[in-house]
């Protein structure tokens, strides 16, 4: 072997795949123990930036974070919703047992308003969690906002459109969010540090709607077919 | 009763010096414009003096800095010299233009005698870069003469005092001029000349007006003076020789300003949650900024992140030719309470307020929201957003008695587009609104779309169709 790879390999500046260990970076579990098992039984990781690849609401992608908002809340830290593309719906949130007191929802105006928005929430200790959704975001201003995050102990959560799986991110977890046949959410994960990718999983989120008894025959039938077909 | 007089021979120009990064020659010219009424040091260091026409003090200066003499100004900035005497001293009495009083008989006790009086006046006379003459007198007027002719000893020695007053021109004892004659044609010339005469003597030859004010030197008529009161509220104002014209500017000045409010309100042992900022331009109405911290607070360094953060947001309009910090509002202050054993839970608080605040000078108070259910059956009115203030720590509604809700509210009903795949619950009928004219009468229902998503979705009365929130 050469005398550079061996100095490389020395220095252990390069990562070798066969030596793969359990990662002791700072996490918060998700609260689900399927989706925990692919993520190397750690979960959100903390002090990093993570981010979730869907299309389109509505697929139970805020119940994937609401055992981590429940256990924030409870630590009497803040969840932070910076510019989410709807209203997170009061009432549903103090049913899920979601301390409103620490909810703050931030609309900014800009993209310069909302990176530094961001930014402090990070660094500040009070915060357990923030979610933001960014809309455009190139991938120099995710690498400033990793860095952010990596000033804090915080868990951020970037949802962002399902198009960005291929631009190259520095985010230490990503997951791409689709609905599945049974209300169910398939996990994929694209990315995450200190493995391997690859890893997939479906979560039961039909509890998101009460929908716990799954007979079409029980359930109402709408009556569409009557207005318009 | 022992009297302090302070002399301010240029309070003006020691104002405006303060809030000046640079340092130059100053005067303050009489409202025409023609005269030089106060030269600062420097000025007379360069030949400058006060009577001088202004073109000639030009011409001895070119860089020279004026400033118009405004009663209403120097009143104000006698009154912010009042307002730091107070610490020392409680009974103080302003003498306009330029002088004050303060009653020190009963306060050598508490300090450790009259040095340490002389010497906390001194110093605080330092701090605040102010130039001052010291009299000491056993009546208000005898310490103003004394002060006034620069002859001011710290002694509380009554024949010392009498002795340096009787050395005292009678030009120099404030005398009219018509007064003055009479009593130079009576062939006196100085105050103890004045003293000596037996008082039948003065009471025939003189006025009855000018024999009270001999006699109040003295001490033999009674001279009542009403104390100052401090008001309720901190006004600090800099005026600016040079208009400013970037908010950069104005920051150096302000760090001044909010370190004595800082001190202010540790006097006060009060904290503001408020501040008013105003900058006057010349030809525009004057520009007003509120600044909010979300929660009680007094320390300067964290008004300054505020202030400074508002004004990167905020671009001046005009150039600015004076700033006004104004606080208003005070609040009691807190005592640390619940406090674990590590001191956690307080850091956390200040933490949030301090981050709060931060967000909301940058983004404004109406970008930050605060959720909160409501009871009211109509979904749109179930819920409501407030301004972040502070936490209520309302206790949470119990989870059982809210209706299943989905977790996004679409800021308004969406036609729907296009047939769901599949219909779970509903109908749930929701009418309500008769009585404040917003009737809303609508069947809900939880449905699939195609592309996955799990909606809310009502018909309403007219046979509409619409998504009114995603099981998120």
């Amino acid at each position: 072997m050469s005398e550079l790879l061996n100095t490389l390999m020395q220095d252990a500046r390069v990562w070798q795949g066969h030596r793969h260990t359990q990662t002791t970076q700072p996490a918060q579990s998700t609260g689900y123990q399927v989706l925990d098992n692919q993520l190397g039984g750690l979960g959100w990781p903390r002090g990093a930036l993570s981010e979730c690849l869907l299309d389109a609401p509505g697929i139970g992608e805020l119940h994937l974070l609401l055992p981590l908002m429940q256990r924030v809340c409870e630590e009497g830290k803040s969840v932070f919703w910076l510019n989410p593309p709807h209203t997170p719906y009061a009432p549903a949130l103090a049913r899920e047992g979601v301390n409103l007191d620490q909810v703050v929802l931030i609309h900014t105006d800009n993209e310069g308003d909302f990176l530094w928005t961001l930014e402090n929430c990070l660094r500040s200790p009070v915060t357990g969690l923030v979610m933001a959704w960014p809309g455009k975001l190139a991938s120099r201003e995710v690498r400033r906002l990793q860095l952010a995050a990596e000033a804090g102990s915080n868990v951020c959560v970037l949802f962002r459109e399902r198009r960005y799986a291929g631009q190259n991110s520095p985010a230490a977890l990503r997951l791409e969010l689709e609905p599945g046949e049974q209300q169910d959410l398939k996990v994929n994960v694209l990315k995450r540090r200190g493995s391997w990718p690859g890893q997939r999983c479906s979560l039961a989120m039909a509890q998101r709607a009460d929908l716990s008894f799954r007979e079409t025959t029980r359930v109402v039938r709408g009556p569409w077919s009557g207005s318009t077909g | 009763m022992l009297w302090l007089y302070l002399h301010f021979p240029h309070l003006v120009l020691d104002h405006i010096r303060r809030t000046r990064e640079d340092e130059g020659a100053l005067v303050v010219v009489e409202g025409s414009g023609q005269k030089v009424i106060q030269a600062c040091p420097d000025a007379r260091s360069q030949g400058i003096r006060s009577g001088m026409r202004l073109k000639t003090a030009i011409s001895l200066a070119p860089d020279l800095g004026m400033v118009r003499a405004d009663e209403t100004q120097e009143a104000r900035i006698l009154e912010d010299q009042a307002r730091w005497l107070y610490r020392y001293a409680a009974h103080i009495v302003l003498v306009p233009p330029d002088g004050l009083l303060a009653e020190i008989g009963s306060l050598q006790k508490l300090y450790g005698g009259l040095p340490a009086v002389w010497q906390t006046v001194e110093q605080g006379l330092n701090e605040r870069q102010l130039n001052a003459w010291i009299g000491i007198g056993y009546t208000p007027l005898s310490a103003r003469l004394i002060a006034r002719a620069g002859k001011g000893e710290c002694t509380a020695d009554k024949g010392h005092i009498l002795r340096s007053l009787s050395q005292m021109p009678l030009l120099a004892a404030e005398f009219n001029e018509k007064a003055c004659t009479r009593l130079q044609r009576l062939g006196l010339n100085t105050l103890g000349e004045v003293f000596d005469l037996p008082p039948g003597e003065l009471a025939r030859r003189l006025s009855p007006e000018l024999l009270a004010y001999i006699q109040k030197i003295q001490g033999t008529r009674p001279d009542p003076r009403t104390p100052w009161q401090p008001p309720h509220s901190f006004r600090q104002q800099a005026d600016f020789v040079q208009e400013i014209e970037h908010t950069q500017g104005l920051l150096f000045p302000l760090q001044r300003m909010l370190v004595e409010l800082e001190e202010d309100l540790c006097w006060r042992q009060q904290d503001t949650d408020s501040l008013r900022l105003v900058l006057k331009h010349r030809h525009a109405e004057p520009t007003r900024l509120q600044i909010r911290t979300s929660g009680p607070e007094h320390r300067a360094d964290h008004f300054l992140n505020l202030v400074r953060l508002r004004l990167e947001q905020h671009s001046l309009s005009a150039p600015v030719i004076s700033m006004v910090l104004l606080v208003k509002r005070f609040l009691s202050r807190e005592a640390p309470s619940g406090q674990d054993l590590l001191g956690e839970t307080q850091d956390l608080n200040e933490a949030w307020h301090t981050l709060i605040s931060r967000l909301q000078a940058r983004l404004g108070d109406q970008a930050l929201r605060q959720l909160s259910p409501q009871a009211d059956h109509r979904p749109e009115r179930a819920w409501s957003a407030s301004e972040v203030l502070r936490k209520t720590g309302t206790p949470p509604v119990p989870a059982a008695e809210l209706p299943r809700r989905p977790l996004w509210l679409l800021k308004g009903p969406q036609p729907l587009t296009e047939a769901p795949v599949t219909w779970f619950s509903g109908p749930e009928r929701i009418s309500g609104g008769w009585w404040d004219g917003q009737r809303v009468h609508r069947d809900y229902y939880i449905a699939q779309l195609s592309s996955g998503q799990l909606a809310w979705v009502f018909r309403d009365a007219r046979e509409g169709w619409f998504v009114h929130g995603w099981f998120g």
